[in-house]
């Protein structure tokens, strides 16, 4: 048992899974019992409901497909229950999660005599929430009492920016993992590293060169055998998973040769007869198998750099994350195509791991169990901020004495462990505080005795006696990866977060009821649907959670147009939490329900392909009609991404739960592409709108907006004159929304706005849901009208507009927001 | 419609919440400090707040004292991590912090505001007294 705190870090991963521990100064990844550095993510249960994890467990993905499942990584946060049909159980993705964890739990328990109580786990950084939240639970599930998230590539930057000295310059962190690739450009300075920005693909990884694999051997089957395997057909289930076994391992041979052989670990059963495989593949016919992946993958990492300015030459270097970059065509085909330098001596499998290991202790997350984390000392209790983690070399101690039991001390100071250096005796003030300055030992980790006394001179005992600082690399706080906000029922979206907004974040903003919600057992509930996604529609956006108000729970009948205080709350892993106000019923609902990814029904997503393709039809034959080769460009991506889609819903209907939640994002993101298509064939539109929403907002602004107004309106200009040049119509129309807002604020306070929007607003009372009331507000407004009362006229005008009822059509499709 | 000498104390208004909400005024910094001593002084002061330190609850600007958040730090932190948005705030930080309470509610009225013109710090940055414009 270590008498220094040890710090756990865990990489979830697709396909295999890792620990490492760091212990203040270096990095250790914890073997598992087969001695092996990787525990694969699978897990098996028999007919005796016996539970086999990992290596033991990945050897049955074949003999006993049913009972055994793997990659359910990419199911988290579904509601896709897998079943195990021998030991009649189904387990959830976190479920099985949790038993992976729990296995490497137990790993580093019986490498370091305890079971670890806190920890840092990865996740992709484009983890949606559901999908975090489902790793948190798995985390619960196994034994955990705290724990938190990190994003996988601020882990392997981490982990490389530890190793690498004080070396600064921009860094690509490439990670390609069994599900997931993300791209993420990071800066050092001065041991500190900052995230510039991060994107990628939550649906692009090396099991996607398996399956062009799979592909390639089905059509060489079909030529030489003449039998056609589908993977659409559940039949063939076995045989196809068979044959991707197979590609996997020889995509990793190929990674060490120049040619190997494919060939299933048996004859694979199709139609009643069985037929041997024995495909000859060499690492040029991957490379062409794979380049369209490649390509994929470098385009993120291009549109990464685009949006923040960086020139690819500008990096010095690109560090490589995951099992698929160990592949040498792909390490040279990316480095040639981004034109930067690889870093070489990291560990793509572990690396992970291993910065979650050390951001573990830049949380002071001690994984320890605190009854073995050092004997308690009876002493003056301190309650004590200081970075567990530090770049800099002088960092503070800042204290402050609690009240109770013991002496209190008036003096203190830290003594270093070395005995080389201590502080100045510092006095403690009158409300019991301190602020110490330390020294540190570069990249060692430190131990500080507090020393403190009583005014005769005499030692006081204090708690705790000793503190730890590890000199070293740090990260400042965690971007956003995706903006957040609420759906509201014009199908509009209130944004809460921004993406790149560091963590941890918390706002409140306040909403009106669409509509009455009765008191009792009706079973209705008011939904305030939480969206993530950079688009100004809400049914553009993903539906991550949606906070619900029942009628069964409140305490009196919610009339229309009440007030909701909504805060939402982001810790530094991006975990969500909600809370809903009700100021009118004094009451708080705080349970975000239904945090889920949608289910991703094979037949729905058919009938949204057809009209995605109507769609495409139409835009084609205009964009061909006008001329606009930019457009047709665009538009042949659309058509490529729902062939693969299409294939996707095929693989789907044959069972494969994951090809239809692929299906599902990437519908949603041709839909956006087509908008951008839209808005490209509406470019001179865009233009005129962006002179007319200009010349609107700097007028207001100029005479109605606040300094803070005025100061963020240039700074909106710029990026609109920049979006426009770029022609970027999403970006374009993104900041021409926000300097609308701002326009709007600025707007709001001219008197005769008001008296406008009343107006306007009195025009429609007809159709209020509280007709009696609109009319009194009506009267009201008149009246206030009449004695030129502003600040009344606004007050009734805002009532009024709470009665208006929202359009059922644009409701629903805003995830039946039950807000405005 | 807005008459001119709205706009006047619009602009002052401007300047003063530069002022206010400078980043290296929140930090307690000079312009010249280094990157790490952002990180240092924040850290440190978020620590104080977080054990509720009276001693930093306010900080001081060219026109006064203000409250300080953990929050502001937060983003004062994140601020100066920006090179590019650094230099702009190091602009508005060349003026000395001062001691005595000058207000720190932005929806001052008219005569309040009236009273803090012309500010010495927006004479020393070229800006000329607001009052008289």
């Amino acid at each position: 048992m270590s008498d220094k705190p040890l710090y756990v870090g865990f990489d979830l991963g697709t396909t295999n899974s890792a620990a490492a521990v760091f212990d203040g100064e270096q990095t250790r990844v914890v073997r598992n019992s087969q001695g092996s550095n990787l525990t694969p993510s699978v897990v098996r249960i028999d007919a005796a409901g016996r539970v086999t994890i990992g290596a033991k467990a990945r050897r049955f993905l074949e003999r006993d497909p049913a009972n055994t499942h793997n990659e359910f990584k990419r199911l988290m946060g579904t509601g896709k229950a897998l079943e195990f049909p021998a030991a009649r159980v189904s387990k959830r993705p976190a479920e099985l999660a949790a038993l992976v964890l729990g296995s490497l739990r137990k790993d580093v328990e019986d490498q370091f005599g305890f079971a670890p109580t806190r920890a840092v786990i990865s996740v992709p950084a484009l983890f949606e929430l559901p999908q975090s939240s489902a790793t948190s639970e798995a985390a619960k599930l196994a034994g955990f009492e705290k724990v938190e998230l990190l994003q996988e590539p601020i882990a392997s930057a981490l982990a490389a920016g530890w190793s690498a000295g004080d070396d600064g310059g921009a860094w690509l962190v490439y990670d390609l993992g069994g599900g997931t690739f993300d791209a993420s450009l990071l800066e050092t300075a001065d041991g500190f590293l900052r995230v510039v920005g991060h994107d990628g693909d939550n649906f692009l990884g090396g099991r996607d060169f398996d399956w062009a694999i799979v592909d390639w051997a089905i059509t060489q089957i079909e030529r030489r055998e003449g039998v056609k395997v589908s993977r659409a057909n559940p039949a063939h289930a076995d045989a196809v998973r068979s044959l991707k076994q197979a590609a996997e391992e020889v995509k990793i041979e190929l990674s060490r040769s120049t040619d190997a052989v494919l060939v299933p670990a048996s004859p694979l059963a199709l139609d009643g007869s069985e037929i041997d495989v024995e495909l000859e593949l060499d690492r040029a016919t991957v490379e062409t198998l794979c380049s369209g992946l490649v390509e994929r993958s470098v385009e993120v990492c291009r549109r990464l750099l685009r949006q923040n300015r960086f020139n690819p030459s500008q990096l010095s270097r690109i560090v490589f994350v995951g099992g698929p970059t160990t592949m040498p065509f792909l390490r040279d085909r990316v480095g040639a195509m981004l034109g930067a330098p690889i870093a070489e001596g990291h560990d793509p499998m572990t690396l992970v791991a291993q910065g979650a290991a050390i951001y573990a202790a830049t949380t002071n997350l001690d994984a320890r169990p605190l009854e073995l984390a050092g004997p308690r000392v009876r002493g003056r209790r301190l309650w004590l901020q200081f970075p567990a983690v530090s770049s800099d070399l002088c960092p503070h101690v800042v204290g402050r004495v609690v009240e109770g039991p013991g002496q209190k001390p008036i003096r203190l100071e830290l003594h270093r462990g070395d005995g080389l250096w201590k502080s100045q005796s510092t006095a403690i003030d009158g409300e019991g505080g301190f602020v110490i300055g330390v020294d540190l030992l570069p990249r060692k980790s430190n131990v500080f005795k507090l020393v403190a006394s009583d005014a005769a001179g005499e030692s006081v005992p204090v708690d705790p006696p000793t503190i730890t600082i590890v000199q070293g690399v740090t990260i400042s706080d965690p971007p956003l990866s995706r903006t957040i906000g609420v759906a509201l029922a014009n199908d509009s979206v209130r944004t809460y977060f921004d993406r790149g907004t560091p963590l941890p974040a918390k706002r409140t903003f306040t909403h009106n009821t669409v509509e009455s919600v009765a008191k009792g057992g009706d079973g209705s509930v008011l939904k305030i649907p939480i969206v993530q996604g950079e688009f100004d529609r809400a049914h553009l956006c993903r539906l991550v959670g949606t906070l619900e108000i029942p009628s069964r729970e409140i305490k009196a009948s919610l009339p229309a147009g009440s007030e909701v205080e909504l805060t939402l709350e982001l810790d530094r892993g991006g975990r969500l939490s909600g809370r809903a106000l009700v100021p009118r019923l004094d009451q708080v609902f705080e349970e975000v329900a239904h945090l889920l990814v949608p289910a991703a029904d094979p037949e729905v997503r058919q009938a949204t392909v057809e009209a995605v393709r109507e769609r495409l039809i139409g835009l084609r034959g205009d964009a061909f009609r006008s001329g606009a080769p930019r457009r047709v460009g665009l538009l042949d991506g659309v058509g490529q991404g729902l062939a693969e889609v299409e294939r996707d819903l095929v693989a789907a209907r044959g069972g494969n739960e994951d090809a239809g939640q692929r299906a599902r994002r990437s519908l949603l993101e041709l839909d956006a592409d087509l908008e951008e298509v839209e808005q490209t064939k509406r470019w001179p539109e865009l233009e005129e709108r962006k002179v007319r929403t200009l010349t609107w907002a700097a007028s207001c602004i100029s005479q109605y907006g606040t300094p803070r107004e005025q100061k963020l309106f240039e700074e909106v200009s710029q990026a609109i004159d920049r979006a426009a040049a770029e022609h970027d119509p999403r970006e374009l129309q993104r900041q021409l929304r926000l300097a609308s807002q701002l326009g709007e604020t600025a707007w709001y306070r001219d008197p005769s706005t008001w008296e406008y929007l009343f107006e306007d607003a009195a025009s429609k009372a007809d159709s209020a849901t509280d007709l009696p009331l609109a009319q009194t507000l009506v009267r009201e407004g008149r009246a206030a009208l009449g004695r030129d009362d502003n600040q009344a006229l606004r007050r009734v005008t805002e009532r009024l507009w709470r009665l208006l009822p929202a359009d059922v059509q644009t409701r629903r499709q805003s995830f039946d927001s039950g807000v405005r | 419609m807005a008459d001119s000498s709205w706009t006047g104390s619009d602009k002052r208004e401007a300047a003063r919440a530069r002022l206010a909400g400078n980043p290296f005024y929140v930090l307690g910094l000079r312009p010249d400090c280094a990157r790490a001593e952002v990180e240092r002084e924040g850290q440190k002061l978020i620590g104080m707040l977080e054990l509720e330190l009276s001693s930093a609850t306010r900080y001081r600007s060219p026109i006064g004292v203000h409250r300080r958040t953990p929050e502001l730090v937060r983003e004062a932190m994140a601020e100066l991590r920006d090179p590019n948005r650094r230099l702009l705030h190091e602009l508005w930080a060349t003026l000395e912090p001062i001691d005595e309470v000058a207000g720190e509610a932005p929806a001052a009225s008219e005569s309040e505001q009236a009273s803090l013109a012309p500010f010495p710090a927006l004479r020393a940055l070229g800006f000329g007294d607001w009052g008289r414009r």
